[in-house]
């Protein structure tokens, strides 16, 4: 995967993230692809401060976010300080080595109009 | 189906066991629920060995092969049953089904796992293997990351705060203390791990709002059980303790794609599973072994299966019902907290906990005239979660 993309149901129009084979809903089997669209919203987050093997930093965030079309998703905040509600913009960059290789993944940065909760 | 009965339990104290490989430990605890039942040299049909994680902490597989040599159990069939942290649930269940099922008489269940050969951000590492590989894994995402997401929404909306999950840790701390078994043998204090100026050296967040004393420690250990038909049961020397139920259920592997993130939805069925089956219900309960990993999990266990309404747990535990000599003891033998986590083993802990507790032979931590007791085996977070209903027969 290059990017963050969900897969939405062509049947009943659900929308998943991770990808399934059988929807969550329906069990239809045919997707279309749905990148994520605009800022997304803060829905619950938490600071790790013991982290696995082979991440060599004193702390991270971890949070879900949802996007204005729907698509949910769990990334990594390149922030200090997190807030329910906090609007976000998705980047996609490097998360984690596993096997030796570079991982990429969603990162998420404040946007400039972080200080807008809902 | 016919009717399963556990005839005999056995342990080994959990904690760091470094003069011990895992299949000694295996070997111990199942030479211990042998003995308990006093089976002599009667040939079992079947060994059913719960492991999450043999292949990575310890660099060994085919456990179940290794276990029936070690003690020599040939020629039974032998099979490792891994579901995660509910690994022990499941083989319980399986065994419990190949005796229903009328293929099995005598059925052994062991479980075991030896975390503490590797460091403690290896076992992070390990145990966080079992999150969605690219959905969650991938960003570190580790198990008491997951518990602080699931809490951070648990606790405003059911009126939790950060002194009732201490209040859970000290619980069950307190009967870890009355637990010969159990990992971790001290007390602790709400101003030692919460109020005062220095608890948060002592106890520091390990994934917000998630503390160190919020989670289980890291283990070695092992349980077993010895099954048979109900019809069986007058050829061993201890009380039978029928499974009078069990039930198991899945939810979605991510916490992000559950409609409702603080829905425990796994819990509940799985619960209700067990009671349909035992034809009883929460309110008959009289003592539960819960998966408390996390000390929010309890209290959200302890809802979902019907013991407390929502919101409502926090409320039984500071009002004491939930220890032992309350209306509803939850974790007597300390539970995951204090007793201790080695991940694949819990399941049957748990089992062979409740069934010293049906017997009367659970010492200083006894729960007085329990008759049915019941378990909750949270594998992953919440994705796939086995429940028991025990019930001593006359």
């Amino acid at each position: 995967m290059s990017h963050l993309v969900g897969h939405r149901c062509v049947e009943c129009g659900r929308l998943m993230n991770p990808r399934h084979l059988r929807c969550l809903d329906c069990n239809g089997r045919e997707f279309e692809e749905v990148p994520p669209e605009g800022e997304c919203r803060l829905i619950t987050y938490s600071e790790i401060t013991s982290l696995p093997w082979g991440i060599d930093e004193r702390s991270r965030i971890l949070g879900v976010v949802e996007f204005e079309n729907g698509l949910k998703a769990l990334g990594w905040l390149r922030t200090d300080k997190a807030k329910m509600g906090m609007r976000l913009n998705a980047g996609w960059g490097p998360v984690r080595v596993v096997g030796g290789e570079e991982v990429y993944g969603l990162t998420l940065v404040p946007a400039k109009s972080s200080s807008r909760t809902r | 189906m016919r009717g399963v009965a556990i005839v005999g339990v056995g342990m080994i104290p959990f904690g760091r066991r470094d003069e011990d490989t895992l299949v000694d430990m295996l070997s111990y605890a199942a030479l211990n629920a042998m003995d308990d039942a006093g089976i002599g040299d009667m040939p079992i049909d079947a060994a059913y060995v719960g492991n999450m994680g043999a292949g990575l902490f310890n660099h060994q597989t085919a456990v179940a092969s290794s276990l029936v040599d070690r003690i020599n159990l040939f020629p039974a069939a032998a099979e490792s049953v891994e579901n995660g942290p509910a690994s022990g649930g499941s083989a319980l269940k399986n065994g419990v089904l190949a005796v229903a099922s009328g293929y099995f008489d005598l059925v052994l269940v062991v479980a075991g796992e030896k975390m503490r050969e590797v460091v403690g951000p290896r076992a992070t590492d390990v145990v966080a293997t079992m999150t969605h590989p690219q959905a969650e894994y991938i960003y570190g995402a580790t198990l008491p990351s997951m518990a602080g997401m699931f809490a951070r929404l648990y606790m405003p909306k059911y009126g939790i705060t950060a002194e009732h999950l201490a209040k859970v840790a000290i619980k069950n701390h307190s009967n870890g203390l009355l637990n010969p078994y159990a990992h971790i043998h001290s007390r602790i204090t709400l101003e030692g791990i919460l109020t005062s100026p220095h608890a948060i050296v002592n106890n520091p967040f390990v994934a917000d709002p998630i503390r160190l004393y919020d989670c289980c420690p890291v283990s070695d250990g092992a349980a077993a059980c010895l099954l048979c038909p109900i019809e069986m049961v007058a050829q061993f020397k201890k009380p039978a303790i029928a499974v009078a139920g069990f039930g198991q259920a899945t939810d979605t592997h991510t916490l992000q794609e559950r409609e409702d993130p603080t829905d425990l939805k796994a819990v509940r069925l799985a619960a209700r599973q067990a009671f349909d089956m035992a034809k009883l219900s929460p309110g008959d309960v009289d003592v539960a072994e819960l998966h408390d990993a996390f000390t929010i999990l309890e209290i959200a266990e302890s809802e979902h299966v019907g013991f407390f309404e929502k919101g409502e747990g926090a409320k039984a535990l500071e009002r004491g019902q939930t220890q032992i000599g309350g209306s509803l003891p939850i974790n007597p033998s300390g539970g995951l907290k204090a007793r201790g986590h080695p991940v694949g083993a819990t399941g049957v802990a748990q089992a062979v906990e409740l069934t010293w507790q049906l017997r009367g032979e659970a010492g200083q931590r006894q729960v007085k005239n329990a008759e049915v007791g019941f378990s909750v085996n949270f594998g992953g977070f919440g994705n796939n979660v086995v429940a028991f209903v025990l019930r001593r027969e006359s």
